[in-house]
């Protein structure tokens, strides 16, 4: 199979008034064709970051820096804005978290759905249109033709996100980063999304990135899983492996967090993770989860914690014999 | 001894009137039709449905803050209607879904906890501090977090906040409005068992507004499912779960995305659209949606039937 994006040793610093917050440490991942990868963490642990890295689209007051950023074969590294701008949105789309506001209240849906598609191909507008109505249909909009008229506003939650999702889908792409894309939505239309969104993604064997906080919707998209927590990968692997056999502490602790129905009594207390997430400024060393790991020992403070390779595609940033057992 | 119905609505209705158009007449918009509750003492009622099934405004009707248009509800066997605005305040208190929203960012978090107390003018001046100290410490915030301000505490203290403020009246119904889906996984789990244990040491009675359907699991003793301003189906909790009996609580419940790898995604059947509210289908309102419905569900509406506190409001209720 061939690799749609490959990262390595990506970090991604925020000029803060307090300090360097040293965001994504670190970080190397690689994502296959019609492969859906999935960065999975708690808020504030740099998943969204590292996505937007990879698009160049950092907040003014972040920097990154990588040894290796190949998209499709070719460095990303040292392309300048008017470069990533002819990929962007073309060969690599992004669909966000919150439909209501990633679209312009201001334009139509199929100007917006348009827009992308004229600017990367130099077509006939008549053609742009044409695409429009075959993606909406593709997504499962019904009266395609007739919703390109319309504003956002006069649309669902779950219309606008496939009008998202179509959007991302219009100039054929090899890559999708989806940003917590049902986040926003009920439970029904969720599943819908996700549905859409795997059938589409084999369809056009494109590679997927899903960056998520919800362990449920990890478990039912991902294809390979990595764990991030304060800025770093603390494990990785193939969903099955990470979800039947969590190693990592922080891992296993967040699987003991979530209500299950038949696996977690009703009533039964649930699992807690004691503490909070540290925030990464300044010297950070040793193991930055070990101030909340019930595993803690002297030697998990002094020294920086490697990724352990566990076998082919599995590591865990853990130096505790308990894991393994 | 039979245990206390503290909350009961009886066929209560909300409609409101909404413009749909410039000189256009408007037009009723019924978000909440014909619902009847009980909730009695120590039980949490859970409340679930898809946003704009008329959820949040029973919440805003049980507090008070909009009006019934028709039917009623009794608090302790006395009707809300009769209360003041601050009597149903001590009564029935809420916590909300955004804890960075919901907490006045210019007020230190003493005051805020004890606002309730002072509005309502509940004991002296000199009490307030031990009060505050008292319900801090059940809540599990530290005692140092008094004099902070909501910017300096996380996610998870915040809505400790937030139950502290909702609990320090003793109030008789707590309201939880997606108390936990603002949060990170690893700090929902703090918020749901600390509301567990105050239920139990307290002898609260909650209902549960959410849309995560294994969160109402874990916490609810009985569920009722809306669609569309109506409770379509009742039941205890575990039979709920076990035997959902409405075409909609099965699609709900098949949605709910477990952990599980190797289930895939569900099929629901349910279709894209959501009916809008202000023109609703007819008969069964689910009838568009639902993959067993006959020539009778469009024609007429199906009235709850059921035993054993298991009621559904269906035609055909699967078994």
């Amino acid at each position: 199979m061939k690799k749609v994006l490959e990262i390595e040793g990506l970090f991604v610093d925020l000029q803060l008034p307090a300090g360097t917050l040293q965001a994504v440490q670190n970080v190397s991942f690689s994502v296959n064709q019609g492969e859906t990868l999935s960065l999975v963490g708690e808020s504030g642990c740099g998943k969204s970051l590292t996505a937007l890295a990879v698009m160049n689209l950092l907040p003014p007051s972040g920097r990154f820096r990588a040894e290796k950023m190949e998209f499709m074969g070719e460095s990303l590294l040292g392309v300048n804005e008017a470069g990533m701008a002819k990929v962007r949105g073309d060969k690599m789309a992004m669909i966000f978290q919150e439909p209501m506001t990633s679209l312009n209240p201001c334009y139509t849906i199929g100007n917006q759905l348009e827009e992308a598609y004229l600017q990367h191909r130099n077509v006939p507008e008549s053609e742009a249109r044409e695409r429009a109505i075959y993606l909406l249909e593709k997504v499962g909009i019904t009266a395609a033709a007739s919703r390109l008229s319309q504003y956002p506003h006069q649309l669902s939650g779950g219309l606008r996100q496939r009008v998202m999702i179509a959007m991302g889908l219009m100039c054929g792409p090899a890559l999708i980063i989806a940003d917590e894309p049902t986040t926003a939505l009920d439970v029904t239309i969720q599943a819908q999304i996700l549905a859409l969104l795997h059938a589409l993604q084999k369809e056009f064997n494109m590679g997927l990135i899903l960056i998520t906080h919800d362990l449920g919707v990890v478990a039912r998209m991902a294809d390979r899983v990595a764990v991030m927590y304060c800025g770093q990968v603390v494990e990785t692997g193939l969903a099955a492996e990470i979800f039947n056999n969590p190693k990592h502490p922080y891992t296993r602790g967040l699987m003991d967090c979530i209500p299950v129905p038949g696996k977690v009594e009703p009533g039964q207390k649930l699992g807690s993770i004691p503490g909070i997430v540290p925030t990464p400024i300044g010297n950070l060393h040793g193991c930055l989860f070990r101030n909340r790991c019930r595993y803690f020992r002297s030697k998990c403070a002094a020294e920086n914690i490697p990724l352990i390779e566990l076998g082919p595609g599995r590591a865990v940033r853990c130096i505790s014999e308990q894991i393994n057992s | 001894m039979e245990i206390q119905t503290v909350l009961e609505t009886r066929d209560v209705t909300k409609t409101y009137m909404v413009g749909v158009g410039v000189m256009k007449a408007k037009k009723p918009l019924r978000a909440v039709s014909g619902v009847s509750l009980s909730v009695k003492k120590g039980s949490v009622l859970g409340l679930v449905g898809e946003s704009g099934c008329g959820k949040s405004t029973m919440a805003k009707m049980i507090l008070g803050l909009e009006n019934v248009s028709s039917g009623e509800i009794f608090l302790g066997g006395q009707s809300l209607s009769s209360f003041s605005p601050k009597e149903i305040a001590r009564r029935v208190q809420p916590v909300f879904q955004d804890p960075y929203a919901s907490l006045n960012p210019r007020k230190s978090i003493g005051s805020i906890i004890s606002l309730p107390l002072r509005a309502l003018k509940v004991g002296s001046a000199k009490d307030l501090d031990g009060k505050i100290d008292e319900i801090m410490d059940v809540v599990g915030l530290p005692p140092r977090t008094k004099h902070n301000y909501p910017n300096q505490l996380s996610g998870g203290q915040r809505q400790r906040v937030a139950v502290a403020r909702a609990l320090i009246m003793r109030p008789e119904v707590v309201l939880c409005d997606e108390p936990t889906s603002a949060l990170d996984v690893s700090v929902q789990a703090q918020i749901l068992n600390l509301l567990m244990d105050l239920r139990r040491e307290l002898g609260l009675t909650y209902v549960l507004i959410s849309h995560d359907l294994a969160v109402v699991e874990h916490l609810a003793t009985k569920v009722a499912v809306m669609y569309l301003g109506r409770i379509v189906e009742e039941a205890p909790t575990i039979d709920l779960f076990k035997q959902p009996r409405h075409p909609y609580t099965q699609a709900l419940l098949q949605s709910v995305l477990t952990p599980e790898p190797h289930l895939g995604l569900p099929e629901t059947h349910l279709g894209i659209a959501y009916p809008n509210p202000i023109d609703p289908p007819s008969g069964c309102t689910f009838h568009p949606r639902c993959p067993f419905a006959e020539d009778i569900c469009k024609k007429e509406a199906p009235s709850p039937t059921g035993e054993g506190g298991h009621i559904v409001e269906c035609h055909f209720p699967r078994s």
